[in-house]
């Protein structure tokens, strides 16, 4: 469980270790012109996910307006960042907290 | 009517003579767009000096809605990005500038030959990017929201941009029919 992993943390690690920890996402935002089936297939493309969970992502860019579809290190949501605007997908990388 | 199909790993596109250029056109406009400030397309890089003039600092936040929809910025901050753009943007762009080639140099078998007909051969997501970036393109430009096809559709013909729009439908089309055939 989530909380357990927390819990073990001894107080010194919990500002030094959350500072390197905390992870990055990429963010898919909303736009009128991509279309549906599209971006559908730039997903599974770039990560690999299954049909049901790249439809329901793309989903919720559509009706939410925005997705979060990774998560990791910075240079990893950086190259996510890079690979979806090669697509001509409109997306954003930030830390997590700030969601 | 123009259509994709399926023919192994590749495709094949029927296009009229009329749509070869009007995809043509598209392409190369847009790489035109893309050339402006691509230092490294522009001038001789072998020479050192040219070199030393193009480092990435000269890379900004381009000010044409365009470029800067298909250069987006990849953060919110504006310092944390203008530092990704700079490392990063010259990368980008020649994938785009790539597509772009690859489908006009396909699309000059027509356009020389002077008359419709199909290429081959086609690699399913080249042409599924450089559609979607000409789209995008296009509908900078036009201003398209989630009302423009109504709007569209009750244009008179009389209308200047009325072709225009029907172009940017019309690709989206094309493209829906690349996606239904993969």
């Amino acid at each position: 469980m989530m909380a357990t992993k927390f819990d073990t943390r001894t107080e010194g690690d919990l500002s030094l270790d959350h500072l390197v920890d905390r992870p990055w996402v990429t963010i898919v935002w909303d736009d009128p012109v991509n279309l549906m089936g599209y971006v559908t297939h730039v997903f599974i493309k770039l990560f690999g996910f299954s049909k049901e969970r790249a439809h329901e992502l793309m989903m919720q860019v559509h009706v939410e307006g925005r997705a979060v579809v990774s998560s990791g290190s910075r240079e990893e949501m950086e190259r996510d960042v890079q690979r979806l605007h090669e697509h001509g997908l409109w997306a954003t990388l930030q830390r997590d907290d700030k969601i | 009517m123009s259509n994709f199909e399926k023919a192994g790993g590749s495709f094949s596109l029927e296009l009229t003579l009329d749509e070869a250029h009007i995809l043509i056109n598209l392409a190369e406009q847009l790489l035109e767009l893309l050339g402006e400030g691509d230092f490294f397309h522009h001038y001789d890089t072998s020479d050192p000096l040219v070199q030393l003039l193009a480092m990435p600092s000269e890379i900004v936040t381009p000010e044409d809605p365009v470029l800067l929809r298909l250069l987006p910025n990849a953060y919110a901050d504006p310092e944390a990005a203008s530092d990704f753009r700079r490392y990063t943007e010259p990368a980008l762009r020649s994938s785009k500038q790539r597509n772009l080639r690859i489908i006009r140099e396909e699309l000059a078998i027509l356009v020389d030959g002077d008359h419709g007909g199909i290429i081959e051969n086609l690699d399913g997501d080249i042409w599924l990017t450089a559609l979607n970036d000409l789209r995008i393109a296009l509908s900078v430009r036009l201003e398209i929201n989630e009302g423009s096809f109504e709007k569209f559709e009750l244009m008179p013909d009389s209308e200047p941009e009325k072709s225009v729009h029907a172009v940017y439908f019309w690709l989206g089309w094309l493209q829906g029919n690349l996606l239904d055939n993969l």
